[in-house]
């Protein structure tokens, strides 16, 4: 499998918090990562610089072959993104806003016409098309971004947060939807959660980050027999202790 | 450069603006109060001195005049706004759509916002003060391309002071206006402003192109040394526009202020 995503050394310091310490990532086609850790352990930051949006202080990120930043234009045609904190623009309709993103992903009218049905048919939400984005329930905006981020069919869905605040029902559909979307279109995945069960399901590797450095990367069998643990939630609640030590004066 | 992804940011404020009526203020309401202010001042002035005849269509072809600058550097910035008050900078970051591409969008959105503002200030000003822009002549046009520039150069500045100062900086959105207005000599020549503000005001090439419409309108042939100057001093204004949001979009991305925005 080739690798979607490559990422050495990315090191990232806002004055003076080191976000990010020397993260190497890669990610495969069609594989998928969740990306873990406690509060502050650097995995927004992270991802932020492996979309652009924040530029490592050191480190190089390629994208299907493209370096950022110089690539990032055509580096992005090839990533989807979306953040449950994130909403869609909010004086737009959920077909508009679709739309709209379609169309800075390259897809002409008809090409984005097709992507919005098939996006909205799959996850069940056909019904919100002429909805308001700002009237949309959390769990039905996570929806409608998930649509919204893999319009162009790309080869690397990255996702902070996805199920944040969502009921079991709406968190169950994501996950499906993401997990048919994986293995009918190959796409990887690279999403961040605090559901240790959610991404159990979903991800067959995991990578653990605490105070801004990767301390386990494998299958979650493996990472949480790594740390003597049966399940990948004690694992959590093992290194966010760890955090919270070294924050005590 | 792709074309499609220019027109979508378009299309994208396109739907903002038909669904805001508060919008709909800058090009159908302000430019009334404007043209009536301006016009009921130069009729005034008008009637208590007949040497002063001309003041009327001085102050309206200022006024709108000056609405080209003004339309263009609001449209370009409160879209850019739009994309912060509505926390989608980081959806939008995250396409393939680029900076360039982005502004161009913005760029082509406030020239119909402009040929909106225009109509409706031409309308005004012929049905109350009969004066129409037309009697001005073709001279006219490079002029209106001198205060097009140089309202996108102004908007590159006010965005990128709010990538960097955050909302904080919005106020400027507005307030540079007034500024403009005040130093450029819309309404009078450089000479009538305080000594202090003088050097100012030749530094700027709106003064230069409000000074080749003084001319038009005194029935004088277009004075191309006037508006070549506007042109070379919006060219240099648009590159330290470019220049500028550049950098500040560097700073933006090194300090990760994008999370003040999502």
């Amino acid at each position: 499998m080739g690798a979607v995503l490559d990422a050495r050394g990315l090191r990232k310091r806002f004055k003076d918090v080191q976000a990010v310490e020397g993260v190497d990532l890669t990610v495969h086609a069609g594989e998928r990562v969740g990306l873990l850790g406690p509060n502050g352990a650097g995995k927004t930051t992270t991802l932020l610089m492996l979309l652009g949006a924040i530029t490592p202080d050191e480190g190089e990120i390629e994208i299907m072959g493209h370096r950022l930043p110089k690539g990032r234009s055509k580096a992005m045609e090839e990533v989807g993104f979306v953040a449950g904190y994130l909403p869609l623009p909010d004086r737009l309709r959920v077909r508009e806003a679709l739309g709209v993103f379609a169309g800075f992903y390259g897809l002409n009218r008809a090409q984005a016409a097709d992507a919005i049905e098939r996006g909205l048919s799959r996850f069940r939400v056909a019904k919100l098309a002429d909805r308001m984005c700002m009237e949309l329930s959390s769990g039905q905006r996570t929806l409608v971004g998930i649509v919204k981020a893999s319009l162009h069919q790309p080869r690397l869905l990255v996702l902070d947060e996805p199920t944040a605040s969502l009921d079991p029902d709406v968190a169950m559909r994501v996950r499906a939807g993401l997990l048919d979307i994986c293995a009918n279109e190959g796409t990887a995945l690279l999403v961040t959660s605090h559901n240790m069960l959610e991404v159990e399901r979903m991800c067959e590797r995991v990578v653990f980050i605490a105070g801004g450095r990767i301390v386990a990367d494998g299958t979650p069998d493996d990472v949480a027999s790594m740390f003597g643990h049966g399940d990948l939630e004690s694992v959590f609640l093992q290194l966010a202790g760890n955090d919270m030590d070294l924050d005590e004066p | 450069m792709s074309w499609l992804r220019i027109m979508t940011v378009v299309r994208r404020h396109w739907y903002v603006l038909w669904r805001s009526p508060n919008r709909w203020f800058d090009i159908a309401v302000w430019p009334v109060f404007d043209v009536l202010l301006f016009g009921s001042l130069g009729a005034f002035v008008a009637q208590e001195n007949e040497a002063s005849r001309a003041a009327a269509p001085y102050l309206l072809a200022g006024i709108m005049l000056f609405h080209v600058l003004f339309q263009c550097q609001i449209a370009v910035t409160t879209g850019f706004m739009e994309e912060t008050w509505s926390r989608n900078l980081l959806n939008i970051m995250t396409t393939p759509i680029t900076e360039l591409e982005y502004t161009a969008g913005l760029a082509v959105y406030a020239f119909m916002k402009l040929v909106m503002a225009m109509a409706t200030i031409s309308v005004v000003a012929l049905v109350t003060y009969q004066f129409h822009l037309d009697s001005i002549g073709w001279g006219l046009v490079p002029i209106v391309g001198v205060l097009l520039m140089v309202g996108w150069a102004v908007s590159l500045l006010v965005i990128g002071l709010i990538l960097r100062f955050g909302q904080s900086a919005e106020i400027l959105a507005w307030g540079v206006n007034f500024v403009m207005l005040a130093v450029s000599g819309v309404f009078n020549p450089v000479s009538a402003l305080p000594g202090w503000v003088q050097p100012l005001a030749k530094v700027l090439p709106t003064t230069y192109a409000f000074r080749a419409m003084r001319d038009l309108l005194d029935g004088k042939a277009i004075p191309w040394d006037d508006v070549i100057a506007g042109y070379v001093g919006s060219i240099v204004f648009c590159a330290l526009g470019y220049w500028f949001i550049v950098r500040m979009l560097s700073t933006f991305r090194a300090r990760g202020y994008v999370t003040r925005f999502s």
